[in-house]
């Protein structure tokens, strides 16, 4: 069973696999594995996963066999186990628990060339619905308390293999990323008595020198102080604090902005590997006043190194100013309805 | 030879390969009904030569059996029907290889 320990100082929670480790020699390895040949993810390959537990399929059609235009299935080897209690407990000062969570891969398509962004607008709008329905359906399990959804695209972002996929993790513990978000628009909200992201919204409007794309619905920004050169964030215009609570309706609104920005990105960048996170409330604080659900958009153009591992400081060598202007070219501009 | 000499005390017949594309011509010639594969090995690497297998054969059943548990966050792994930690005790492979190939 792998653990949930939480660092001291920061309160950081990582998850220590407690299988025999990696050893030290094979951190240098320059090995890389394939990616090419049979694809366990592919359409006709379902019996390399397990059992879906979500998927799009014409009616009639049994679960686990081909015909499916999206399907969700538990991670084969998980980073956590579904099974199983917290059994939150102390070794001396530190913490940990048992690492249940549950651990789930977003087939996003049955076709292996494509990409999130090369998919049609209404084909987005299913993986986000889907998005928005694991999370309800994860959380009437007690256990969990935040829900990670994440997608890398290209190796030098994390992923393994090229078939479109997204993944999904439910943690029993609010990510401490999440929590200072929390506390910082918390403060905010506090002070003046209205939501952060709502104000950069408004700002954003006004201002026009960092929209990537938008719709009556939906802004792309490239952030104002943005870590990474053409990062990108997504947030709906109206307040709203939780993904999963937003009504079906916008989804078809949230689809086409962010389908039109990563069209943006791809086109400027060459197809650049990117990833993106969904940032949304935990579970037992959905509905709030000062948190404002997004998505953000980082491609993989710059290495963290050791001043920004040093001092939490990103060096970015592109404003998101000028991020902007290029990805503002990259395309017409949406119409505005 | 440790596998081999325990699987063949189970009872198991064992055809041992050197690396990948020697395992690739041994499965074309005897045709086994399990396929025993570790991931870093000289020249192609185990999750290479699974794939190049699984695109002869979609069906026959291969664990891999590495000291990495990492590798398991590659979705090239799920081609396999098991993946295995190495282990001095090798109980975990011989439960998994009586799993799928009962004798």
């Amino acid at each position: 069973m792998p653990e949930l320990r939480k660092d001291l100082i920061s309160g950081r929670w990582v998850i220590i696999a407690t299988e025999r480790g990696k050893r030290p020699s094979s951190f240098n390895s320059t090995e890389k594995v394939s990616t090419g040949g049979f694809c366990p993810l592919c359409a006709g390959n379902e019996d390399k996963t397990p059992p879906e537990v979500f998927a799009y399929r014409p009616y009639g059609s049994q679960p686990d066999t081909p015909g499916w235009s999206l399907r969700v299935v538990p991670n084969k080897f998980p980073a956590l186990r579904i099974e199983g209690e917290l059994d939150r407990r102390g070794e001396g000062i530190y913490d940990k628990m048992n690492g249940v969570g549950a651990h789930e891969v977003i087939v996003e398509c049955p076709e292996h060339d494509q990409t999130f962004s090369s998919l049609p607008v209404s084909h987005c709008e299913k993986i986000l619905l889907t998005y928005r329905n694991r999370i309800h359906d994860l959380y009437r399990d007690r256990r969990f308390k935040y829900i990670s959804i994440f997608r890398n695209q290209g190796e030098a972002a994390g992923a393994s293999l090229a078939h479109p996929h997204s993944q999904l993790i439910a943690l029993p513990v609010v990510p401490k990323r999440s929590v200072e978000e929390l506390a910082g628009a918390r403060e905010y909200f506090n002070y003046k008595e209205r939501c952060v992201y709502c104000d950069i919204v408004r700002q954003e409007k006004v201002q026009g020198v960092r929209i990537v794309s938008e719709n009556q619905g939906f802004l792309a920004i490239a952030p104002f102080a943005s870590r990474f050169p053409f990062e990108v964030w997504v947030l709906p215009q109206q307040h709203s604090s939780s993904f999963e609570e937003t009504p079906e309706w916008y989804y078809a609104s949230l689809a086409e902005v962010f389908s039109d920005t990563l069209k943006r990105l791809t086109i400027t960048l060459n197809d650049p590997p990117y990833n993106f996170m969904l940032h949304t409330s935990p579970g037992n604080e959905k509905i709030n006043d000062y948190y404002h659900w997004h998505f953000e958009i980082i491609p993989r153009l710059t290495k963290v190194a050791g001043f920004e591992w040093g001092s939490g400081f990103y060096i970015n060598p592109t404003s998101p100013e000028d991020a902007t202007k290029f990805l503002q070219e990259a395309l017409p501009a949406l119409s505005v309805r | 030879m440790l596998y081999m000499e325990e699987l063949q005390d189970l009872g198991y017949e064992v055809i041992a390969a050197s690396n990948g594309n020697d395992a690739i011509k041994k499965f074309e010639i005897y045709q086994p009904d399990l396929i025993i594969l570790d991931i870093l090995m000289p020249g192609m690497n185990g999750i290479e030569t699974m794939n190049i297998i699984r695109e002869k054969s979609k069906d026959i059943p291969i664990i891999l059996c590495t000291a990495y548990g990492e590798y398991k966050q590659d979705l090239n792994t799920w081609a396999s029907d098991a993946y295995v930690i190495k282990s001095a005790d090798l109980a975990e492979l011989l439960t998994t290889v009586n799993r799928i190939l009962p004798i």
